[in-house]
């Protein structure tokens, strides 16, 4: 099975998807329309790049802070949230789900992917 | 009890800062000075605030794109790094906006190791509602 459709068993998950770093494609799964996802994509992989932008300044300062490379980020709201680590996302209904179980298990299910961003 | 040291009982807090809209630091407590200092949470803070100021844009525009609610206002971001995550609310500040207040407090986050990162447990506190003054 993909990560995809692993999340999309999880509870509380809207959808899920994935996309390339250079913005080419996107693929996903779930209850959103075809140009939402797109929108979605766009979003998550811009805030990806930018966190990996300051990560890397942040290094720069100071080496070995911890921080990089960045896993991902999330951002929660009143009633949902969106977890991104590597190149996929997701929805989450805030009331159905564990945060802590979703990112739980998004970063040990793509812990192997390199950070390299290609 | 501040809500800084509350933030400081979490499971593997590192660090718990204050900071400006604008990104700077203010109080802070860290935990182990070998491995986050003053300098790394001053360029966090800013790091962090940049963030929220565009999730909150992309949550609106977002909202308005396609008719789903409940995306904003953002409650915490969060930054998960290798080693390390960083929760970060502005939710007390919006509460004192939504008042009419002119005198905002400051935004706050903590840090914490991934390993032990209980994030439920950061936003709760992050989320505690205080009496606006």
């Amino acid at each position: 099975m993909s990560i995809v459709t692993d999340l999309l068993a999880k509870p509380g998950v809207v959808a899920a998807g994935e996309y390339a770093y250079r913005g080419d494609r996107f693929s996903y799964r779930g209850a959103l329309s075809e140009e939402h996802a797109r929108k979605a994509s766009i979003m998550c992989r811009a805030t990806t790049m930018s966190v990996n932008m300051e990560a890397s300044m942040l290094e720069a300062l100071e080496p070995l802070s911890g921080l990089p490379p960045p896993r991902g980020w999330l951002v929660h709201g009143p009633d949902y949230s969106v977890c991104v680590i590597a190149n996929v996302f997701c929805l989450i209904d805030n009331s159905k789900g564990s945060i802590n179980d979703l990112v739980g298990f998004m970063r040990q299910a793509l812990a192997h992917v390199p950070s390299d961003m290609i | 009890m501040t809500t800084l040291d509350d933030l400081m009982k979490l499971p593997g807090a590192m660090a718990a800062f204050e900071f400006r809209g604008g990104g700077e630091l203010l109080e802070h407590r860290i935990a182990y000075p070998d491995r986050i200092n003053q300098s790394i949470l001053d360029l966090l803070a800013h790091m962090c605030a940049a963030n929220l100021s565009i999730a909150t844009m992309q949550a609106r525009g977002w909202e308005k794109m396609t008719g789903m609610e409940g995306f904003y206002p953002i409650q915490e971001f969060t930054l998960i790094g290798f080693d390390w995550s960083v929760v970060v609310s502005g939710l007390l500040r919006e509460q004192h906006k939504q008042a009419g207040k002119f005198s905002l407090p400051p935004l706050m986050g903590v840090v914490m190791a991934n390993e032990k990162a209980d994030y439920e447990a950061a936003f709760a506190i992050l989320e505690r509602k205080e009496p606006v003054q």
